[in-house]
Formats: C-alpha cells, sequence, structure tokens
C-alpha cells in the first residue's frame, strides 16, 4: 500500500484515475459492509462510474431496493435532516476544524502566557514588547494564579492540624500567614465562579477591562525586581517575618 | 508514513456486531464520518457519482450523494439509460460546483496542517512547562507546595501584577502622547507584541520567539 500523500484533485491521467477507482471503489464498499456489520444497522450504497453503465451497489440490487423503500417510508424532514453532498460535508469538516483550532491556538497562547510570567518573575524577560492585550491576559493570568494560591492556602490552614510535611513548622507559618496573608480582593471583573474554570475565554469582555483596575494605581515603594539576582527570585519587599522562612533548611532554590 | 500516535488504529477488529453499546455508537459516529470522507474523496478523485444511506443505531438516517443523493437515488430507482442523459447536468452549473469543492477541499487541507503545527506547538509547549514545574519550585503545581512557598510566590505575584499595571500605564501615556503628536515616535515603547497583530515579536531576551496566530486570516469565509 502506498502511503503518499494523494493531492485531492481530480486524476487527468486516465489510467491511474482508473487504478485509483477501482480500489477506492472496493474499499469503499468494504468500509459500507464493515459498518453494517459492526453496528448492526441496515446501509446502502449506489454508485455510478464512467466506466459501466451499470451502477455499482452494496449490498445488491435487492438489498438497496430494501433500504430505500425503508429511506422513503419516514418523514421527509427526517430524510433530509443530515443529508450532505461534497459541499455540505467539506462545510462541516471545515467548521469543525476551524473550531479546534481556534480552541488550540487559544490555549497555546495561555501557555505561552504562563512561560513569560515566570520569566518576569525572575526578571528574566521586560514586558517592553507587550502590547496592553498582552499586559491584559498577563495581568489576568496572574490573578487567576493567585487565586489558585489563595484556595489553596485557605485549605492548607483549615488542615493545619496535621503537619505540613513540605514546609517550615505550623507556627511559623501560620504566623506568617496571618500577618503577611492580605484579604483577598475581590476582582469585579472576573467572575465569582471563575476558579472553577481556568480556561476562561481571553477575549471575554470582562477580562478587557481588567487592565483598567490595575492602571494608575498608587505605586508601592521601589519594586525591587533584581534581574540580575539569580539567588533569590522576589524582590526586596519580603515580609520580615518570611525571611525566617528562608533559612528552612527545606527552601532549595532548585529541586 | 505519519501515524496518528492518539488513536490505535491497527487493531484487528473482529467482523460482528459490536456487543457493547457504548462502544457501537462511537463506532458508528466515528465509521460513518469515514466513510463520507472516503466516498467524498473518492467523487473529487475519479469523478463517481454516489450515494450512501446510512442508519443509526438509534434510528436516525444520514446520506451522503454526489451530486445529490436524490438525483442518485432516482437514478437508481428509474434505471433508465435515458434519464441519465436528461440528468447529464448543465455544464455551467456542474462546473461551478467542482470550483466550489475545489476551493473548499484546499481550505480544509489549509487549516488541517495548521491545525497540526498549532498541536505540535502546543506539545512543545507542554514539553517546557513541564521541564519548568520539576526544575523549579515556583514553577511546580500550586498544589505542590507548602504554605511558606505559596506566600513567597504570593507576594512575587503581587508585585508582578503591579509592575503589569505601570507597564500599561506607560503604554497607555504613550499612544496619548502619540497621538497630540503624531510625528513623535517615544523610544522603547513597542506596541506590536504579541497580541493579535500577528507579528513574531521578540517579547524579551529570554523567550523564545512566539507569534499569535491570527483569526482573520483563516477564519473570514
Amino acid at each position: 500500500m502506498t502511503r503518499k500523500k494523494v493531492k485531492l484533485a481530480y486524476i487527468t491521467n486516465d489510467s491511474a484515475r482508473k487504478a485509483t477507482f477501482k480500489k477506492r471503489k472496493k474499499g469503499l464498499m468494504k468500509k459500507v459492509s464493515e459498518l453494517s456489520t459492526l453496528c448492526g444497522i441496515d446501509a446502502c450504497a449506489i454508485m455510478y462510474s464512467p466506466y459501466e453503465s451499470q451502477p455499482e451497489v452494496w449490498p445488491s440490487a435487492m438489498g438497496v431496493q430494501r433500504v430505500l423503500s425503508k429511506f422513503r417510508k419516514i418523514p421527509e424532514m427526517e430524510q433530509s435532516k443530515k443529508m450532505v453532498n461534497q459541499e455540505s460535508f467539506l462545510s462541516q469538516r471545515i467548521a469543525k476544524a476551524s473550531e479546534q483550532l481556534k480552541k488550540q491556538c487559544k490555549d497555546n497562547r495561555e501557555k505561552e502566557m504562563t512561560q513569560l510570567m515566570f520569566q518576569n518573575l525572575i526578571g528574566k524577560a521586560g514586558m517592553h514588547g507587550l502590547n496592553m492585550m498582552d499586559l491584559n491576559d498577563l495581568g489576568w493570568l496572574i490573578d487567576q494564579n493567585l487565586k489558585e494560591i489563595d484556595k489553596r492556602v485557605d485549605f492548607l490552614s483549615k488542615t493545619s492540624h496535621n503537619p505540613q510535611g513540605s514546609s517550615s513548622s505550623v507556627a511559623a507559618t501560620q504566623s506568617a500567614m496571618t500577618t503577611a496573608m492580605p484579604e483577598a480582593t475581590p476582582r469585579a471583573s472576573v467572575g465569582e465562579s471563575v476558579q472553577t474554570e481556568t480556561n476562561n475565554n481571553f477575549e471575554s469582555m470582562q477580562r478587557q477591562h481588567w487592565i483598567m483596575e490595575l492602571m494608575n494605581t498608587n505605586p508601592q515603594s521601589h519594586v525591587g525586581f533584581g534581574g540580575d539576582e539569580m539567588m533569590f527570585p522576589f524582590g526586596d519587599n519580603i515580609n520580615v517575618n518570611n525571611n525566617a522562612l528562608w533559612s528552612n533548611a527545606f527552601f532549595p532554590w532548585e529541586k | 508514513m505519519v501515524k496518528n500516535n492518539s488513536i490505535p488504529s491497527r487493531w484487528k477488529i473482529e467482523m460482528k456486531k459490536i456487543a457493547k453499546k457504548t462502544n457501537l455508537q462511537v463506532t458508528f459516529s466515528k465509521r460513518r464520518s469515514g466513510l463520507f470522507k472516503k466516498a467524498s474523496e473518492l467523487c473529487t478523485l475519479c469523478g463517481v457519482d454516489v450515494a450512501i444511506i446510512v442508519f443509526s443505531p438509534a434510528g436516525k438516517v444520514f446520506s451522503f450523494g454526489h451530486p445529490h443523493v436524490e438525483s442518485t437515488i432516482d437514478r437508481f430507482l428509474t434505471r433508465n439509460p435515458s434519464i441519465h442523459n436528461l440528468n447529464a447536468h448543465c455544464n455551467v452549473v456542474e462546473a461551478h460546483r467542482d470550483a466550489n469543492i475545489r476551493e473548499l477541499n484546499a481550505r480544509l487541507a489549509q487549516l488541517v496542517d495548521i491545525l497540526e503545527v498549532e498541536k505540535r506547538k502546543g506539545q512543545a509547549l507542554d514539553e517546557v512547562r513541564e521541564a519548568g514545574r520539576k526544575q523549579w519550585w515556583w514553577q511546580a503545581t500550586i498544589n505542590e507546595l507548602g504554605l511558606s512557598e505559596l506566600q513567597q510566590l504570593r507576594n512575587a505575584l503581587e508585585e508582578l501584577k503591579i509592575n503589569v499595571g505601570k507597564q500599561a500605564d506607560l503604554l497607555q501615556a504613550a499612544v496619548e502622547t502619540r497621538n497630540c503628536w503624531p510625528f513623535l515616535a517615544p523610544n522603547g515603547v513597542e506596541t506590536s507584541g504579541l497580541g493579535s497583530e500577528g507579528n513574531e515579536v521578540n517579547a524579551s531576551s529570554g523567550i523564545t520567539q512566539m507569534y499569535t496566530f491570527d483569526p482573520n486570516l483563516y477564519f473570514g469565509f
């Protein structure tokens, strides 16, 4: 069996076309037969070719008649509901492929944005090349992550009777939590039930206005985002309580 | 040969009615779609007329025909060769239809190609994410982090958020300046970005080239 990619166009070479016809006709009839057997359903196929005056049929002339009369018995609307020809069939497939593509691109953009966010966390990337839409999406992504963190912290705090296996002593963390953890300020522009959906539509109106909330905020004290310092990812304004945690033996830079 | 690894397509399947109902329905759906696809290809490649009628397990009927299901059925039922000649399609209509189909086939092929590219890109991005997740603690899944780490991360993200806001302010100001003084090009502020302008932009030194898919190029039909 050849596995060359066949160009989907009328085969102009007569002998090549006839050969292809013979093979594919056989294959098609086989597929109809298999479908009928595997799924236990009625089916028929009629094929007119320039090579024969009589049509090729499956399962047989009688069988076709039977299926056709069954077909004709059902209401006309039902008959035509799922009826397609090449044009409509191709249009359907195009629509489906477009949808898949749109989704894939959206997912890819979110993944890229995540990388951008990580890069910025360690000061390894600038934001100079980003336009307003990028900044908006980046901000939204940061917010999503903050939400996730808050949720997790909430969960851990609630179950903090059990010792935390992966961080410092409970007491230290709890005190750090109460002083350092700001109240999760609700973002008015993002919906309530967003937490369960991390795959929101980037184009939604709410998100577009998200950036407006961020802009013109009174800048806090100078933000030290050391780009050269590979030692610590975050700026200088770390909470003093947190500093105590830096000495935690568990806190490796790299896993 | 390019093989679709996500669906095992070389199973040997027994030729009898599928026992499990859910499998049967899935199989019907997939095979019916594939059957119509094959029929469509045959029509394009060899210029044949077909009609295929299929009843679903639920009793619904699907049909595919070229040029139309109805005309081909009628042709079969009347069995009169002269009818065929009567049916001899007006050449102009046929030519127009063929051209349309050619165009649709081309468009579909193009979409499928692009989709493939984007899928591979997605896989590559997944790999990068996974590598980073294992290597840097702050790239780990949030559920993997302890309280102290979460707090650190939170602080850093808050800072970053502020920076994003600042950058947005900067951009906005630049836009306004440019609007007032169109001949002035502020230094260092680019607006092409990652956005839907479709340009490839090196957003920073460390990031791989990113480009964004421009939907208008492909969805406008």
